[in-house]
């Protein structure tokens, strides 16, 4: 083929790797800014308004830090699916019942301490995020029913019963008829750190060391990771796996449900139908682009949020609209995976023709 | 067991004509893995040449190169005297070189007539009688009778693989691969395979035989090539070799002990009680094994064997009939079986997709089903479980022993003795070993053979297997399986009925 022939390499680049991922990062970029120059804006302009507004500037890299928050706890989950091959789409929606289930606290406690009504709303996110989640498993291990269709359907139902309670009892009376709930009471809300940084942070970074921990060094993780690898072997080695899938979406659906309760308390303050904006579906491009590794995932997930917010400049400043976003999303992830295929593959010249 | 006579009739018709195709000084590196180093060998037309080697000894590496799956790394292959290069499998059917695999390649739902024709259908309207005349007479031509209208999913593994060899002698193959041909045929379909292969090489066909059974080299091959290390170590005319312990020899580089002394052990309590286990195809199975003692259940691969041990091993649940597993109801003992010593073992066929993962290293294979052992709490404890890999490596003589590679990295014979090291330490009571020297060499079967005799002292085994030789080198009684039911039940000592065990597999009961 032309004169050059695919070979395996016998061992994964290392350090070349990162390379590879450099080049398809600009390659995608630079297909982007194609695409902005075939609608008339300024390619170059473009990439810089790009970096400015997501990376240059302390309010900018805060924007994006804020955003990466939720981001990275619904990528944990989803990767946690994604390693034992289950393939939960459905944060999304278990993100917005995690959203509920922490509103439906302050609601039902307005006038509790902050010891009582934050803990309860870290259960009850947990909660409805994981039985959100529960239900596709069980569908698939009692009836065979495939998770992908489940998870994807209940992201729609998640998020119209959370429109149907804002618009309906949970309304502010003194909205004006604005679908949002009341202003949480102060004790409701997760306050700030540093700058704009909330103690939500933290919560990640809890998340993720216990993650890593559960995963590496718990009886359980090495089950999820056999049956991941070889489903028949686990049940060869009578690992519970219907218990290990009921338990990773769980898992998945807590974390999402926390992102949503975050996003809701620390960024809103009150819960309307905005707080719905696509993050569990980018947490699927951030977990595959980490390759399911934790530390990645923290990255990746800085490096999407970015992508959102820089395009907010965009908007602004170029009338460039708001789904540019996902068209980036989509090319990082198609040219990132598709060079990954030289770290197992290369080029060679061949011998004879 | 039957002693096969070479029929050839024509042999020595060929001789002097170029070799339909030359290796020279062909190598093939995987990193610093050296799979093939410097092979010369030369197909010639009308030739059967049997390729013997031990496990990673670089046999299929060899036959992927010839078949076009690999490239080589250097070296030459030349076909009727001309230099060429195989960029795919493609190239190497175009030069007439095709393979039988161990796992038949054929399409279930369709005839025998159209899975020989598949892509290679003259127009685009066919006519299902011309396909089956044209089947037929190819069939009569090389001796593979075979009903080319048959739907393959009713035909038995001998069968299936003549439409395998159908399929290539269809394509004008001139050059056949058979990789380990009669391990899934019974003694009738072995020798009806000999008798097509003598045929096929008389009417100047060459034919590459892959096998580990020495008896089947010395009746069918012409020549013999030994492979070791990577290296063609000998090669020398079948005339030339006086015996199977020389052949063996000579392959292992080493004397092999290829009959073992096993003396009886006292037999203990019961550890096994199967009694009428009855649907899934079984029925009426009575069996029951005692500790110290190994119960063979010998049969042809498809008779229900892997039903009793799905059952028994607790993946299925039993219909009907009792079963008992150390003095428990099959309903006690599982679904949780005891996690850690008294229970039961299981080592499958299916060594690289059951009992492994293949992307996963030792020390978690390991841990596979022993992670009991090592548990704190919620917490693995791997550093311990890391030492005891490296024991066990070291023990069972686990080929390369580093820990820290893949599964995948290991052969046939070492994955098995991982997956042997890594049972026994749980020490069961009851082991059940499913054709566990299956695609093994000789060593590695013998090292497997004496393991099981060793266990013997403290646990009852049940072993199932499609190797004669196997079943009368270790069990104390043999019970035959044919189409789920065991026909019959002896001791070893028991010549007469020893004698007739050929017959039983086929269904035959003598009187």
């Amino acid at each position: 083929m032309l004169g050059f022939t695919i070979e395996k390499r016998q061992e994964p680049l290392k350090w070349g790797s990162f390379f590879i991922f450099l080049v398809a990062l600009v390659f995608s970029l630079g297909v982007s800014a194609l695409l902005l120059a075939i609608q008339g804006k300024p390619p170059f302009e473009a990439m810089y308004l790009l970096w400015d507004g997501a990376f240059a500037h302390d309010w900018a890299l805060e924007d994006t830090i804020l955003k990466a928050i939720p981001i990275f706890l619904c990528s944990l989950g989803v990767a946690v699916c994604f390693r034992m091959q289950i393939w939960n789409i459905g944060a999304e929606g278990q993100y917005a019942l995690g959203a509920v289930g922490a509103t439906w606290v302050v609601l039902s406690m307005p006038e509790a301490p902050v010891w009582v009504i934050m803990p309860l709303m870290f259960v009850a996110a947990a909660a409805f995020g994981a039985i959100w989640a529960i239900i596709p498993a069980l569908l698939r291990e009692k009836m065979g029913l495939n998770e992908i269709i489940s998870t994807l359907m209940l992201n729609y139902i998640g998020i119209l019963f959370l429109e149907f309670l804002v618009y309906g009892a949970w309304k502010d009376p003194a909205s004006f008829g604005f679908p949002m709930t009341i202003m949480f009471p102060d004790t409701a809300v997760i306050g700030e750190l540093f700058g704009r940084i909330h103690w939500g942070i933290l919560v990640c970074a809890g998340a993720g060391i216990a993650l890593t921990i559960f995963l590496k060094h718990t009886r359980l993780g090495f089950e999820i990771m056999v049956s991941g690898e070889n489903p028949r072997a686990a049940r060869y080695a009578r690992m519970p796996y219907s218990a290990l899938v009921v338990l990773v979406m769980g898992v998945c659906g807590a974390l999402a449900g926390w992102a949503g309760l975050i996003e809701t308390s620390a960024t809103l303050n009150r819960l309307q139908p905005t707080v719905v904006v696509g993050y569990g579906f980018t947490a699927i491009v951030v977990a595959w682009l980490a390759r399911l590794r934790i530390t990645s995932i923290a990255g990746y997930s800085i490096l999407l949020a970015g992508l959102r917010v820089g395009v907010e400049n965009l908007q602004l400043e170029l009338q460039v609209p708001a789904s540019f976003t996902g068209i980036m999303q989509g090319l990082i992830l198609l040219s990132v995976l598709a060079g990954q295929f030289f770290n197992w593959y290369s080029f060679q010249r061949s011998k004879r023709g | 067991m039957a002693e096969y006579v070479n029929k050839r009739t024509n042999r020595g018709a060929f001789a002097g004509q170029t070799p339909f195709v030359r290796l020279q000084g062909i190598s093939k590196h995987f990193g610093k893995v050296r799979a093939n180093h410097e092979i010369n060998l030369d197909i010639r037309p009308g030739m059967i040449k049997a390729l013997l080697g031990e496990n990673g000894a670089g046999k299929s590496t060899l036959m992927s190169i010839l078949s076009g799956r690999f490239q080589q790394t250097s070296g030459d292959i030349y076909v009727d005297g001309n230099l060429t290069s195989f960029a795919s499998p493609k190239d190497a059917i175009k030069a007439g070189i095709g393979m039988v695999y161990q796992h038949f390649m054929l399409v279930e739902s369709m005839t025998v007539a159209q899975n020989v024709l598949l892509g290679q259908e003259k127009a685009f309207l066919v006519s299902p009688k011309e396909q089956e005349k044209e089947v037929a007479a190819l069939a009569e031509q090389y001796g593979l009778p075979i009903d080319p209208a048959a739907t393959v999913s009713s035909l038995s593994m001998g069968e299936k693989q003549r439409v395998e060899i159908l399929k290539l002698l269809y394509r004008d193959s001139r050059v056949l691969i058979l990789d380990e041909p009669t391990a899934v045929l019974t003694p009738t379909e072995t020798e009806q395979l000999f008798e097509a292969m003598w045929r096929m090489a008389d009417q100047g066909k060459s034919l590459v035989f892959i096998s580990h059974k020495l008896k089947e080299v010395m009746a069918v091959a012409d020549e013999v090539a030994i492979l070791r290390k990577g290296e063609i170590v000998d090669e020398f005319k079948e005339s030339d070799v006086p015996n199977e312990t020389v052949l063996a020899n000579r392959m292992v580089g080493r004397d092999v002990e290829l009959s073992l002394d096993a003396q009886p052990v006292e037999p203990g309590a019961t550890v096994l009680d199967v009694q009428g286990l009855d649907g899934d195809g079984l029925e009426e199975i009575m069996l029951s094994v005692r500790k110290g003692e190994i119960v063979a259940i010998a049969g042809v691969a498809g008779n229900g064997q892997k039903e009793l041990v799905e059952v028994i091993c607790g993946l299925r649940k039993p219909i009907k009939g009792d079963v008992s597993i150390l003095g428990l109801e099959w309903h006690d003992f599982y679904p949780r079986p005891p996690r850690k010593g008294r229970s039961l073992a299981y080592i499958p066929e299916d060594r690289q997709g059951l009992a492994t993962c293949k992307f996963v290293d030792l020390v978690d294979n390991f841990l596979l089903t022993t992670r009991h052992s090592f548990t704190t709490g919620p917490f693995l404890n791997r550093s311990k479980a890391v030492d005891t890999t490296v024991d066990i490596v070291e023990q069972f003589n686990v080929q390369p022993g580093h820990i820290d590679a893949d599964a995948r990295s290991l052969s046939g014979g070492n994955l098995q003795k991982l997956v042997i090291g890594r049972e026994f330490y749980r020490q069961p009571d009851i082991i059940v070993a499913e054709n566990p020297t299956q695609g093994l060499d000789i060593s590695a079967t013998e090292e497997v053979w004496q393991r099981l005799l060793e266990v013997r002292n403290r646990a009852g085994i049940l072993l199932i297997t499609s190797e004669l030789n196997e079943a009368l080198q270790l069990a104390d009684r043999i019970a035959v399986m044919y189409r789920g039911r065991i026909i019959d039940q002896f001791p070893k000592s028991d010549t007469k009925k020893v004698d007739a065990i050929g017959l039983m597999m086929a269904g035959v009961t003598p009187e």
